[in-house]
């Protein structure tokens, strides 16, 4: 149990490498707060863990809602009464635009929600993880957020920002015992590039990589919970790559 | 089924912790160092906590002593699931002007030649059993560069490209190669050359999580890369360095 007793709240944890991410992570020991905007598959996810066992929170959250994210934590403090462990999986990907139709709306809404998020939830949660002198942030960026990609400028610059984000905050906490770290997924076998892509599409890019390896949300669970575990306590400010080879930066 | 795992340089401060934590973690090791009687006495430390480990000596520039060492090892086993190739280091620290060819090729060859020697003989052995983790060992300086360790900082360079190339060759057979990249760690060869304290006052200031690491910090990051959570996971350099660099 590599976990043990540790409390993690993961953000977008409903579906995908969210929800992969809880999943694991229960399984290792850890108490889960389930945190998404989708409060009906947050519970569902919640039930999962409580029947492997796992003590588990579901909560709902706008992460780019100052409020939201305030309610989150103070839900989190009552139940659990502390925070180990924050895993920033909640962001969005859509729409697909070139940068001259992208209107201000759909870049702000990206903006504010792939990087702002990151801030409200870290900033909510620094304070109790600086006062026991421990703490796990881990932040989901993107393999995008380094080389960029057509139709998706919002997107890649929200990432690069995220990683910008974890290597300032990574500075700022590091002499409290907090790592900050992100992981950068390449594309997943998950709901998200469903939403622009059929899916045979989907299963083609799949397919295409160096790695015979279907990149799967446990694959990247998987890092996320050894960023989150004592074994990784000397990483911080870095940026890993998952990705079955797709991309080597 | 017990995997089998070859460390270079498994004799010294983080390839002596990376071998007791793979054995650690159910791994038969063998330890491979240029110092042999080193390498014993890790194994001999393995064995006495009820590992499974084995050691001998290897100079790893030198093809045929790998080929000897890495037959041998196939013919003792009978496979080699994890090649972490650790031997290495800086040697000298002076000015590009006073460094002498000799000296230039000696750092090169202990570095990235050694690492392409072991590459080289342990690859088609993983190839064929479509399945292997190879880890090579770079450094921050293979990033940043460093004063003073001008062959040192190529050849770690020379490494992470190295790498990459290799796990592009290899990932169709399923076999995943990455490099770790360790920051200012506390291993008793450097803690030859400068004390504790002036490595305190030298670098604990320049680090985010404020300390050196300690060789056990960066052996977990080798072991990571032999679980099966990082079957997803070739061509990448993974930096451990209490965040002295975020690249």
């Amino acid at each position: 149990m590599r976990l043990k007793d540790k409390v993690a709240v993961v953000t977008g944890a409903a579906q995908g490498i969210g929800r992969a991410t809880a999943l694991a992570m229960g399984r290792e020991g850890a108490k889960v707060v389930v945190a998404d905007l989708q409060a009906e598959k947050a519970q569902s996810v919640a039930n999962e863990l409580q029947a492997l066992g796992a003590q588990a929170l579901a909560v709902e959250v706008n992460i780019a809602n100052e409020t939201s994210v305030k309610r989150m934590a103070k839900s989190t403090f009552e139940r659990f009464s502390r925070a180990d462990i924050l895993v920033n999986v909640a962001g969005i990907y859509y729409p697909k635009a070139s940068v001259v139709d992208l209107s201000e709306e759909d870049w702000d809404r990206t903006i504010n929600i792939n990087v702002g998020g990151n801030f409200l939830c870290s900033r909510e949660f620094v304070p109790a993880m600086r006062a026991q002198k421990s703490g796990r942030i881990i932040s989901l960026a993107s393999a995008i957020g380094h080389y960029g990609m057509r139709q998706f400028s919002h997107y890649a610059a929200s990432k690069a920002a995220v990683m910008g984000f974890v290597k300032s905050l990574a500075r700022e906490v590091g002499v409290d015992g907090i790592t900050v770290n992100a992981i950068c997924p390449g594309s997943a076998n998950t709901a998200m590039p469903r939403q622009h892509r059929s899916e045979e599409e989907v299963m083609e890019r799949l397919r295409a990589t160096p790695l015979p390896h279907i990149l799967e949300p446990e694959d990247i669970a998987g890092a996320i919970l050894f960023l989150a575990s004592d074994a990784a306590a000397f990483i911080t400010g870095q940026s890993y790559n998952i990705n079955s080879g797709t991309y080597m930066f | 089924m017990n995997q089998v795992a070859m460390i270079t340089g498994g004799g010294g401060g983080i390839g002596g912790a990376v071998a007791r934590r793979m054995a650690a973690g159910g791994i038969t090791v063998v330890i491979a160092d240029y110092d042999g009687s080193a390498a014993e006495r890790v194994k001999d430390e393995i064995v006495a906590s009820g590992g499974k480990a084995d050691a001998l000596a290897i100079d790893v520039t030198v093809a045929r002593e790998v080929k000897a060492v890495v037959t041998d090892a196939v013919k003792r086993y009978g496979r080699i699931d994890v090649l972490a190739n650790i031997a290495g280091g800086s040697a000298y620290t002076k000015r590009i002007e006073e460094f002498t060819w000799a000296q230039w090729k000696e750092v090169m060859d202990a570095n990235l030649k050694g690492t392409f020697l072991m590459c080289r003989e342990v690859a088609p052995l993983m190839q064929k059993q479509k399945s292997g983790r190879i880890m090579n060992t770079a450094s921050n300086y293979g990033v940043t560069g460093s004063a003073l360790r001008t062959p040192y900082a190529a050849a770690k360079a020379g490494i992470i490209t190295f790498t990459k190339s290799l796990a592009l060759e290899l990932a169709p057979d399923l076999v995943l190669a990455n490099t770790v990249a360790p920051g200012p760690t506390d291993t008793p060869r450097v803690m030859e050359k400068e004390s504790a304290e002036a490595r305190k006052q030298r670098w604990w200031p320049q680090i985010p999580l404020g300390r050196t690491a300690l060789p056990p910090d960066i052996a977990e990051m080798y072991y990571f890369l032999t679980m099966p959570e990082s079957a997803a996971i070739t061509g990448q350099t993974f930096h451990v360095n209490g965040g002295v660099v975020m690249p």
